[in-house]
This record gives C-alpha cells, sequence and structure tokens, in this order.
C-alpha cells in the first residue's frame, strides 16, 4: 500500500524550528568540547606537577597563573608584548608583500612554479630553531631577526595558498566580465581577488600560527628586548615560574588573535557560503 | 537600430594536449542581422554557435574573416546571457548587476532593481546566488544582460541547464521583456521548439559551421508553447534538421 505524505506549511515551520534547536545543541556542543579540551588540559598539567615532578621543574598552574598577573602587573609586560608583536606584524607584512609577487609568477608561469614549488617546499621542512640560531650568527642580537625569520617562515605558506586561489578562479566569471566590457583592473578587483580571497585568508592564519611561534623563538636567541627575551632571562635565573607566565600570556594573546580577529574576518568573508533555500524557480 | 555583420568567419582551434587534431569550428560562415529582430541560430554540438557568439562578443578572436557589431556606426553595445548564470558568488544579486554597470549610483541601483522585478525576482535582490535556484540564478542573468541597456543582446542557450518546466517559464519571461525592449537578439540553442517560440528568423548550421539553411518565422508575439501555428512551424523546422541529419550523414550538400 502506498502512502501520501503532504507537506503543509506548519509542518515546514516546525522542522525548522526543530533544526534551529539541533543547531542551537551543536552549537553548544562544540563550546562544550572546548572547555572540556581545557579542563582536561590544566587537571594533566595539575596531577603531573603534584605528582610526578617537583615545584622547580614544574610549577602548578595556579601558581603560574598568580605570577602571569604579576607579569602583567609589575614586570613591564606591555613594553615587551609591544616587541614582540610589532615584529611578528612587520614580519607578517613583509610575508603578504612577497607573497603577493611570488603567487602571481607560480599562478601564471609553468617555470616559475616548477623553480619556486621546490624552493618554498624546502623552506617549509627546515626547523624553525635553524633560522633563530642562523639570524643570530649571521646579524647579531638585533630586532631584525625575528622579522626576516617570521618573513621567510610565513611566506611560503601565504604564496602557495595565494597561488591556489589564483589559478582556482573560475575562467567563466573572467570572459563574462569581459564579454560585459570590464577592465582588467576592474576584473582583478572584482573577480580574481574576491574569488582567491578566502584561499589567502586560509593561508595567512596557518602562517601567522607558524610565525609568531618562531618570531618568539629568535627573541629568546637573538634580542634585546621583547617576550622571547623575558624568557630567556627567566630561565637563566632557574625562574621557572616567571618562565612559563610569559610564555603564558604571549601565546594567550596570541591565540585570542587567532581566533577571535583572524577566523572572525574569515568567516565574515565567506558569509556568501550559506546553503541554498531551495526556493522555487 | 543595431547591425551584426558577419563575413566569411572561420574558426580553427589548433591542436591540444586532449585533443590532438585540430578543430573547425566556423567554417567560412556569413550572415547579417539588421534591426531590432530575434534571431535564432540552431545547429547540432559541433557547429560552432558557442565559438559565434563569443567572437560577436569579442572575447575570442577569429582566425579569419570578419564580425561587426554596430550602432549607428559605433560598436555596439553587448549583453550576453550564458548557458550558466555564471553570477559573483561573493556579491548580493543587486551587487551582481552593478559590477557590469560602468557607474555606480542610486539611479543605477534603480535600474537594477527595476530588471529584477522584470524578471520576478524583486525581492532577492539582497540575497547571495547561493540562496537562490538554478532558474532564479539564470533569471538574474537574463535581467543583467538587458541591465548594461544592451544594442545588441547574445543568448547561449540559457535555459540548457534547467528542467523543461523552468526552461519554459524562462522563455515567457524572456519573451515580455524583449517585447518591451525590440533589442538586436542572437540567440544560440540546440533546441529547435525554442527557436520557433522566440525567433523572428532561424539560421541553421551544420557541423563545422556552415549555414545550411535560413528560414523567417512570422507569426504574432506573445507565443505560447503548443499553440498550433507554432507547432506547425516548429515541425517543418525539424523535417529540416533531419533533412539536414541525412545529408550530412551522407556528405550531400544540401537537400
Amino acid at each position: 500500500m502506498s502512502t501520501v505524505s503532504t507537506v503543509t506549511p506548519g509542518s515546514v515551520s516546525e522542522l525548522s524550528a526543530r533544526e534551529l534547536r539541533r543547531a542551537a545543541w551543536s552549537r553548544w556542543g562544540y563550546r562544550l568540547s572546548v572547555v572540556a579540551g581545557w579542563v582536561v588540559f590544566v587537571g594533566v598539567w595539575y596531577l603531573v606537577a603534584r605528582l610526578v615532578l617537583t615545584p622547580q621543574q614544574l610549577p602548578q598552574p595556579h601558581v603560574v597563573a598568580v605570577e602571569a598577573w604579576d607579569v602583567l602587573r609589575l614586570r613591564e609586560f606591555g613594553g615587551n608584548f609591544q616587541a614582540s608583536i610589532l615584529r611578528v606584524a612587520a614580519g607578517f607584512l613583509l610575508a603578504l608583500l612577497l607573497s603577493v609577487g611570488l603567487g602571481l609568477l607560480i599562478a601564471y608561469s609553468r617555470w616559475w612554479r616548477r623553480l619556486l614549488g621546490r624552493v618554498l617546499q624546502f623552506v617549509v621542512s627546515i626547523p624553525t630553531v635553524s633560522f633563530a640560531v642562523l639570524s643570530l650568527i649571521v646579524l647579531g642580537i638585533s630586532p631584525m631577526g625575528p622579522i626576516l625569520n617570521t618573513m621567510i617562515v610565513a611566506t611560503p605558506y601565504i604564496t602557495t595558498n595565494l597561488a591556489q586561489g589564483l589559478t582556482g578562479v573560475d575562467r567563466r566569471l573572467i570572459v563574462m566580465s569581459e564579454s560585459f566590457g570590464r577592465t582588467r583592473a576592474q576584473i582583478i578587483v572584482g573577480v580574481l581577488i574576491p574569488s582567491s580571497l578566502l584561499s589567502i585568508l586560509g593561508g595567512a592564519r596557518l602562517a601567522f600560527a607558524v610565525a609568531w611561534r618562531v618570531a618568539l623563538l629568535t627573541e629568546i636567541f637573538a634580542s634585546a628586548d621583547g617576550i622571547g627575551l623575558q624568557i630567556r632571562r627567566s630561565f637563566e635565573s632557574y625562574d621557572i615560574q616567571g618562565m612559563l607566565a610569559w610564555a603564558l600570556l604571549f601565546i594567550v594573546i596570541m591565540l585570542l588573535i587567532e581566533n577571535l580577529v583572524l577566523r572572525q574576518v574569515e568567516r565574515r568573508l565567506s558569509r556568501w557560503r550559506t546553503p541554498a533555500t531551495g526556493v522555487a524557480p | 537600430m543595431a547591425t551584426v555583420l558577419i563575413e566569411d568567419l572561420t574558426k580553427v582551434y589548433p591542436p591540444t594536449i586532449n585533443n590532438p587534431k585540430q578543430v573547425q569550428a566556423l567554417g567560412g560562415l556569413s550572415m547579417s542581422i539588421t534591426g531590432n529582430v530575434f534571431v535564432a541560430v540552431v545547429g547540432p554540438s559541433g557547429s560552432g554557435k558557442t565559438t559565434l557568439l563569443n567572437i560577436v562578443a569579442g572575447v575570442e578572436l577569429p582566425t579569419s574573416g570578419s564580425v561587426r557589431a554596430l550602432q549607428e556606426g559605433v560598436p555596439a553595445r553587448v549583453g550576453y546571457v550564458f548557458q550558466e548564470p555564471r553570477l559573483l558568488p561573493w556579491r548580493t544579486v543587486v551587487d551582481n548587476m552593478l559590477y557590469v554597470q560602468d557607474r555606480k549610483s542610486d539611479r543605477s541601483r534603480r535600474e537594477a532593481e527595476f530588471y529584477l522585478q522584470m524578471v520576478g525576482l524583486g525581492d532577492v535582490a539582497d540575497l547571495y546566488p547561493s540562496q537562490l535556484s538554478g532558474g532564479m540564478q539564470q533569471r538574474v542573468g537574463i535581467a543583467r544582460a538587458f541591465l548594461v541597456n544592451p544594442d545588441v543582446l547574445l543568448l547561449d542557450e540559457p535555459f540548457s541547464h534547467l528542467d523543461a518546466l523552468t526552461g519554459r517559464s524562462l522563455r515567457d519571461y524572456l519573451q515580455r521583456i524583449w517585447l518591451q525592449s525590440r533589442k538586436t537578439a542572437l540567440f544560440v540553442t540546440h533546441d529547435v521548439t525554442e527557436a520557433v517560440e522566440l525567433a523572428d528568423r532561424i539560421v541553421m548550421l551544420r557541423p563545422g559551421g556552415v549555414t545550411y539553411d535560413d528560414i523567417s518565422i512570422d507569426l504574432p508575439r506573445p507565443r505560447r508553447h503548443g499553440d498550433p501555428a507554432v507547432r506547425d512551424i516548429q515541425d517543418e523546422v525539424l523535417r529540416r534538421f533531419d533533412a539536414m541529419g541525412a545529408a550530412v550523414r551522407f556528405g550531400a550538400e544540401g537537400v
């Protein structure tokens, strides 16, 4: 026996309400899992500090938190943070500029793609600590070290994503633009940049995550100020609490920038990827 | 009044890695279109229909021969409706319309909204293409082509990717909007039914891009699907189409 199902406006709105509830639960589930991850991390830290290691080897989380508060209030965190973040920003900006040129070469020239593809692969596979040591040997104690290292490490990620974005541009949209008499500049601004923007942002986010770690590492080896230098000083004076506190503060701020700024920008720029509503033709 | 003059047009694509032989899409095609007429170019796959439109639009160059699309002696402004909507997915519907406009002003936005209303999409101006169905996106494509106030309207099988019902409804929209504007239209299709419903003249191409037949359609508008007069002409065009198929198969020059 066949059955006939009837969809009424009421049942459609019920379905939508159910889907909305499910989406809300899914959002809360995601938030809870993030919080649970942090709770587990702090819990394991606490247990290891309490049961396995001594306070001189690994202080407990609350001790580091109190030390971090002291660092924030009393130990010129602002000045050192400013020095570090400006280097990350400068290196990152240089990497962006360099990547635009390299990305265009890779996207539109087979010869350059072959040449630079191998070079970028090589750069990505170099251990980041090598850059820190190398900059100490070549540049000595200099603010240029973290900047250049950030640029070198970030460039392959942004370049590769930019080139992928440019080669993935829908050629039919360019033909459409040409047929309506759009100029080359209008096509670059109207089609090429927007269609590769998400790819570039993805690469930039990845590059940023690697870049600030390299900047910090280079500061530990070869800098006259910045968070990295403070970590080294704490280490040299056997102040493990201070070392962890400085590192923790910087990591937290970098993660906030990554997640609250870069991810939000990416989300805002990908608004147009909303699913089809299934409206009538 | 717009004129499209096509003289001895040939397009040969060179061999590629995927296709080691060169392909002749158009082989010395000549035709002229004068005035506010709707001309359908009908032919099987490989008869160079899309190539012809691309050359008229200026996005492809011919191997030899010439195409001149003129409006009162100066190059004509072209509006193009593609097989697929070709909308910029990151722009809203109205911003997609404004992208093809030279000047962005309140007036151009009002004009864009006017043409969206003409195709029954007045209330989706601020949605993104991904929020529309395929038929709605194609209607935006039609509205966009009319928005530039084209002297020559090019349509490349705009209904071929749609289901039959949606295609028919879009043909009605196109017919209605064309009757109001009366632009010189060059419409490429392999569907004889829609060619007869829409066109004043049907140019039949055979494989290799050569004219096989040129038929005038003298029927009042708007034409309705299933109208006996429309059906009679469709039958006649289909008969000629079959004859062309036989002629091509047996290597004859014509029927």
